[in-house]
């Protein structure tokens, strides 16, 4: 148990604008047109516990994306180091991987597939899976005639089949339908009590409380404040209260 | 698993990023298969759209090129254009397969290689298909299949394989930076069209007035390529050179356009 399941250690990232000469670029770079580089995490290190659940909060724009990201290993920091000890599945979007024009089962083979599991880990899983999704019924049909309750049922399902070590998650815990987020926050309950290790990136102060043990609160790049989610989580609402008062 | 340091960092050594390919080819193969699937899932003929496409093509080259313009070879003609389809296919393919699929690359890690991969084998499916429709044709117009050079094909489509994949990969690569790309791709292909032996008969670069234009010929890799084909399917001449000078063309473009974008992966996310 000394080891951590996360450990973040000065990590730098910044992107540069190509803003003038290729717009197509600049909705990444955030809606800022500048000259020069826009730093997105300004040398952050932190470490997560196995059996944690840790907290990402902050205002748009302020590297909450960029962080997770690092984390999921998808984008390389320009300097740093990020080391993420077990079986990582990341939620970053919900139904990544996924063609809607196919069936749901179709998906589920494409969506576990591009997460890393192998073909055969998706047999044997498969009807566990669509059980989860509540989906047995449609699970033939086009993803593209789903409601969007029941795509994000899917694909929630899939990514918790991976049996991560460490969930990733940006934004998705509203998924379903109430008996449906009752059931996922069961689950996710389960992975922490199994030693897993969440990393809850929200907008959702009262989730981040209730769900998360510790915080931190990102301000353009950098820790603003970490701790024990509720301590973070009172800190950020009091700046929030102090920056509309000083606007009125 | 232990990941260390900076994860993206697909170890650079090739063993390293082959095994991993390797590891992750089912996810090549359903890629691939779904969007050859997802293709024509809507429509009423549904997957006989592969069959139908280029019988539909040909039909039209013929009505363009043979009454029109008279009698010309059919069966010339077609192995010609599908041979060229198959690699402005993969070209322009290549050059969406990044663009495409951003939110498949900023939120899960893999060989970007595979986009590419799954891009060259969707086509490769539509390419056997129509390879297919020429040989029944063949039959039926000529009555023959050259059932002796037909061994060629292996070659040919294994070369023009590792082709497509370096000129889809490098494509891939630079339309990250440069978006003009795919502005620019369908030009560039109607030009390589009319620069390659497929409207036009060989006889044709003998003629004296056509000097300049058979200078082109020999940088065009698609010349002993097609040759190749012609000579596997519908008993044109072959000559070695033919194989050496695909060979070149195939490790120099594959090496190169696979060898560019390996080592610009870590870099697409933040340039997405």
């Amino acid at each position: 148990m000394s080891r951590p399941s996360i450990f973040v250690e000065d990590l730098y990232v910044r992107f540069r604008p190509y803003v003038d000469r290729k717009p197509t670029l600049r909705r990444n770079l955030g809606r800022r047109r500048v000259q020069e580089d826009v730093v997105a995490l300004d040398h952050v290190s932190f470490s997560v516990d196995p059996g944690e659940a840790f907290g990402i909060i902050g205002r748009n724009g302020a590297g909450k994306s960029t962080l997770l990201r690092c984390v999921a290993g998808t984008l390389r920091p320009n300097s740093g180091k990020v080391v993420v000890n077990g079986r990582a599945s990341t939620l970053l979007q919900l139904g990544v991987g996924f063609n809607t024009e196919l069936s749901g089962h179709r998906n589920v083979y494409l969506g576990g597939l591009a997460a890393g599991m192998r073909k055969r880990e998706i047999d044997e899983r498969y009807d566990d899976i669509v059980r989860y999704a509540e989906l047995e019924e449609a699970i033939d049909r086009p993803v593209k005639t789903y409601s969007s309750g029941m795509f994000s049922r899917l694909a929630f399902s899939v990514a918790m089949h991976l049996d991560p070590d460490v969930l990733l998650l940006d934004e998705v815990l509203a998924v379903g339908d109430e008996g449906f987020r009752r059931k996922s926050m069961q689950t996710m309950r389960d992975l922490l009590d199994r030693s897993g290790t969440i990393v809850f990136v929200s907008h959702s102060l009262n989730n981040v409380q209730e769900f998360c043990d510790r915080a931190i609160w990102l301000e353009n790049g950098k820790i603003a404040a970490e701790g024990p989610s509720s301590e973070v989580v009172e800190a950020y609402r009091d700046a929030v209260d102090d920056r509309q008062a000083g606007q009125t | 698993m232990n990941q260390t340091a900076t994860p993206t960092y697909y170890s650079r050594r090739l063993i390293g990023y082959l095994s991993e390919l390797w590891r992750r080819r089912e996810f090549v193969w359903f890629l691939a298969l779904g969007n050859f699937k997802a293709r024509n899932a809507s429509t009423a003929l549904g997957l006989f759209w592969w069959v139908l496409n280029p019988l539909l093509l040909s039909l039209v080259y013929w009505f363009v090129f043979g009454l029109l313009f008279g009698t010309r070879d059919i069966i010339y003609l077609m192995s010609g254009m599908f041979v060229f389809h198959f690699t402005s296919q993969s070209l322009t393919g290549g050059a969406n397969a990044i663009l495409q699929n951003s939110k498949l690359l900023s939120n899960l890690r893999f060989p970007r290689l595979i986009l590419p991969l799954a891009n060259l084998l969707e086509s490769l499916i539509g390419f056997l298909v129509s390879l297919g429709v020429l040989l029944v044709l063949q039959v039926f117009l000529r009555g023959y299949v050259p059932i002796a050079s037909l061994w060629l094909l292996l070659p040919a489509i294994a070369l023009q394989l590792i082709f497509n994949l370096g000129l889809g990969s490098l494509a891939a690569r630079l339309a990250v930076p440069f978006r003009d790309i795919n502005n620019f791709i369908p030009y560039l292909t109607r030009i390589w069209l009319y620069l390659s032996p497929i409207i036009w008969p060989l006889e044709f670069l003998d003629d004296p007035a056509a000097q300049s234009f058979a200078r082109f010929a020999d940088l065009n890799p698609l010349f002993p390529m097609i040759g190749l084909y012609r000579a596997a399917l519908t008993g044109g001449p072959f000559q070695p050179e033919m194989l050496v000078q695909t060979l070149i063309w195939a490790l120099v473009v594959g090496i190169i356009g696979v060898g560019v974008f390996v080592r610009y992966e870590g870099k697409i996310v933040r340039h997405l």
